[in-house]
């Protein structure tokens, strides 16, 4: 079980690349420039995933994107839920 | 309580990696784990730079790295062969290498690339940041 | 396919174009050097680390394929190389070294669990 962080967008390569690498009982968590998914809910990697993948919080808002990501559906986490998960899965891969 | 060990390798106030990891490690500490240490690597290596002037309205990383070390006793390690092809080096190694200034000083410490390895080994979760 | 104490190094950037690729090469070595077992998975651009015909770049940039070659004296003889990036990049395994293995794309979550440590470049 991995936790993989996300730090690009979700049309580059290092987005691609970790949607190759996730596997079925892995979580992802999207921060930086990766929360530009909240846009897309018709974005693979949110049906891959679905009950385990989120976006970081502090990231959305500071981008202006936490209420188009409400408006979504998206699952949000703050940076304690980030602990959290990284509580839970012991090995986690960066994506940049 | 988990161990915890850092990589970062995106440069201060080019990349959000060394923001994120910061607001992170507090979040650790927070919830009551450890941070045994953070290795700067790649274009992560320019942390350390005690010539880091951002304007006085920005957070100054290196200041805020040093806090981290100073009150969690945070080890900061720099990869010296990163760092020194990069252009930044201890006052040792500006004297080794005949060079007339350095940017690099305690509590931040030129280590080789086998720390990282050490990190990982020594550490329950190591989480990169870049 | 693997042990679980070795550590996967993934490699995805080309050389010529960042240091990246040269700075994870070097990690793996020298978790190597320390005796650890060390595989690695070229991903995306990173494929591009193994074309055979490759030089060194101008202004004494230096060549990467001189490391690649040196793998081998580290132990280092697992080079995974991700099919489905080779046929998009439209690159067959006769353009790159002797000695690596292809991994389909669906088998590569499975080789990242199979790995305790993982370092991604």
């Amino acid at each position: 079980m991995i936790l993989h962080i996300l730090t690009k967008a979700p049309d580059s390569s290092a987005s691609t690349q970790m949607q190759q690498a996730i596997g079925d009982q892995d979580a992802v968590l999207l921060i930086e420039e990766a929360v530009t998914a909240a846009l897309d809910p018709s974005w693979a990697a949110w049906q891959q995933c679905h009950t385990r993948i989120f976006l970081l919080s502090e990231d959305l808002i500071a981008r202006g994107l936490a209420s188009i990501a409400a408006g979504n559906g998206l699952p949000t986490l703050e940076m304690d839920g980030f602990v959290a998960l990284t509580e839970q899965y012991e090995k986690t891969v960066t994506w940049y | 309580m988990i161990k915890y060990g850092f990589l970062v390798m995106g440069a201060p106030y080019s990349s959000p990696a060394p923001h994120s990891a910061l607001r992170f490690a507090h979040a650790v500490l927070a919830r009551g784990h450890q941070i045994a240490g953070v290795f700067f690597y790649h274009d992560g290596v320019h942390n350390a730079s005690s010539l880091m002037t951002p304007p006085q309205d920005e957070l100054n990383l290196r200041e805020a790295w040093t806090e981290l070390n100073q009150q969690h006793a945070v080890q900061l390690d720099v990869c010296i062969a990163a760092a020194l092809r990069r252009g930044l080096m201890s006052e040792s190694e500006a004297q080794r290498h005949g060079r007339q200034a350095f940017n690099i000083a305690l509590p931040f410490e030129l280590t080789g690339l086998g720390q990282l390895l050490e990190l990982q080994q020594r550490t329950d979760r190591l989480i990169t940041f870049a | 396919m693997a042990t679980p104490d070795a550590l996967l190094v993934i490699l995805r950037h080309a050389p010529h174009s960042s240091n990246w690729l040269r700075e994870g090469l070097d990690a793996a070595l020298v978790a190597a050097a320390f005796g650890q077992p060390v595989h690695l998975l070229f991903m995306g651009q990173g494929i591009m680390a193994l074309l055979k015909e490759q030089g060194s770049g101008a202004l004494g940039q230096k060549a990467t394929l001189p490391t690649i070659d040196m793998l081998e004296m580290y132990d280092i003889d697992k080079l995974w190389v991700a099919e489905g990036a080779l046929q998009r990049m439209h690159l067959s395994t006769d353009s790159l070294v002797d000695g690596v293995s292809l991994i389909e794309d669906q088998e590569i979550s499975g080789l990242l669990q199979q790995h305790a440590k993982i370092l991604n470049f």
